[in-house]
């Protein structure tokens, strides 16, 4: 994956060319979550990707035909195709390229998984296993992973102290080399959530120095 | 509607016993579709579901069961029928689903799937025959992405069935006439009868049984300024999935007059 530590694009930029054949194309941004869920997952299976960082408080103009609401993220591959919504992204992934398999085989086991997104804070009497899929990490793993690495940045890491398991599932992450790749720096994103929320345009580029 | 947790009040088991001297519950007497709820008084749980057939626990009126019903019967797949009395649930349904919500699938492994769109794609990958989703990758993305769009109609349905001053609801129709033109768009770009293509598939089902409910509702003209929505509903009606599961528009009027008095005979209306 290359691309993703650049300068957002803006309005009054130019248009990207097309995705050369055998790479995707990511429009993403660097500390949205949902956009951090497809990462995972393009970086777990090894999958050739470019990222295009968009400047969500100034978007390009021709963003909005990649996207009807100019949202992230979404997928370009070299056959203009564009995919969006990041658990509809993920499965397409998951379809497109089936050497490393995300998602079970089982008919059941895959069900199960997306049950347990449906209940993203309900998840405490689901897990039984190291990981919520079973003893080795998998998609559901990656699709819930971005909320809970940004609960230590939020200073609201101490809200996991009570259920051990989690906490253990957190930690367990933090050793996968797809998480570890990825991983915000947690000064960069302090950051760049305090621009944020000064409503600056400059938020989305903070930390990156070319 | 289908998130009612309301819990029945404890009463004793109604057992009939069998010539054979196995006890059997109201459930076991009336299989099918139109099998009635399972009373507080006949709360004994089901037994395991037998080999060869899938069971789904249900109510007649629900639109989330109703997607599922329609795939089973479009893949042709032997299931049995249990309906719940949501307004009053059997204390060992949240044993099946804990949130107590239809539509649920069990299979005779035990395994247990909620959520409708969810049970639809288990049994359209668990189960042989007609894929109602496609194998392409990218169309069956583009499905699910159509999908999204409809995502409003059933909430907004839902407030409008709530509001007893029919006078209230102009802005919801409004709300929902903006929802169709989303749809409407989706046929235009397309241009197929279908939203999945030439033929009905899984999209179609999933969306299908709130339009159902249009006309018992006395919403048709909310489809007037979307031609193609139309054309889609009338070829919809003509699929042999769609027309033999159809609801009696008497039986949806009579359910919603029970409904909106609490009435926990509601979810036996006409049987």
């Amino acid at each position: 994956m290359s691309g993703n530590a650049t300068k957002t694009l803006g309005k009054g930029c130019a248009p990207p060319g097309r995705v050369p054949e055998g790479t995707m194309r990511l429009y993403s941004m660097r500390f949205c979550p949902y956009s951090h869920r497809t990462r995972l997952v393009l970086q777990a299976k090894g999958i050739k990707c470019q990222v295009v960082n968009i400047n969500l408080r100034s978007k390009p103009e021709w963003f909005y035909t990649k996207h009807p609401f100019g949202q992230i993220p979404v997928l370009e591959n070299s056959k203009c195709q564009l995919i969006y919504e990041s658990v509809i992204i993920c499965e397409y992934l998951d379809d497109v390229y089936p050497e490393k398999k995300l998602f079970p085989c089982d008919p059941y086991e895959r069900a199960r998984q997306k049950m347990l997104l449906e209940l993203f804070c309900k998840i405490l009497c689901y897990q039984k296993t190291s990981f919520f899929g079973g003893n080795c990490i998998s998609m559901i793993d990656y699709l819930l992973w971005p909320w809970f690495e940004r609960l230590d940045v939020y200073g609201v890491a101490d809200c996991v102290d009570h259920t051990p398991t989690l906490k253990l599932w957190m930690a367990a992450m933090k050793q996968d080399p797809a998480v570890c790749a990825l991983l915000i720096d947690r000064s960069t994103f302090l950051g760049f959530l305090n621009l944020y929320f000064q409503n600056s345009p400059d938020a989305f580029d903070y930390g990156l120095t070319c | 509607m289908c998130g009612d947790r309301a819990r029945p009040p404890r009463a004793g088991p109604l057992r009939r016993r069998a010539p054979h001297g196995e006890r059997v519950g109201i459930a076991d007497r009336f299989p099918g579709h139109n099998r009635p709820r399972l009373t507080p008084a006949g709360s004994e749980p089901p037994g395991p579901v037998p080999e060869g057939l899938i069971r789904i626990y249900s109510m007649r009126f629900c639109p989330f069961a109703k997607r599922t019903l329609l795939v089973l019967k479009a893949k042709g797949i032997r299931h049995e029928v249990i309906n719940i009395n949501l307004k009053n649930k059997p204390e060992w349904f949240f044993t099946k689903n804990p949130l107590g919500l239809v539509p649920v699938l069990e299979n005779s492994q035990g395994q247990l799937i909620c959520e409708s769109a969810i049970t639809c794609e288990y049994l359209d990958e668990a189960y042989p025959g007609k894929k109602l989703w496609p194998d392409d990758p990218y169309k069956k993305a583009c499905q699910k992405m159509d999908f999204e769009l409809f995502s409003e109609v059933p909430r907004l349905l839902k407030s409008i069935f709530s509001r007893r001053d029919k006078e209230d609801c102009s802005g919801l129709k409004e709300q929902l006439c903006k929802e169709f033109s989303k749809l409407e768009e989706v046929l235009t770009k397309k241009k197929t009868t279908f939203f999945g293509g030439y033929s009905v598939s899984m999209i179609d089902y999933l969306i299908w049984p709130w339009f159902e409910w249009l006309q018992a509702m006395e919403l048709s003209e909310c489809a007037d300024h979307t031609p193609k929505l139309k054309l889609w509903m009338a070829a919809m009606w003509e699929d042999p999935t769609v027309s033999a599961l159809r609801m009696d528009v008497k039986a949806f009027q009579g359910f919603f007059a029970l409904y909106s008095q609490n009435s926990l005979e509601a979810y036996d209306y006409g049987l």
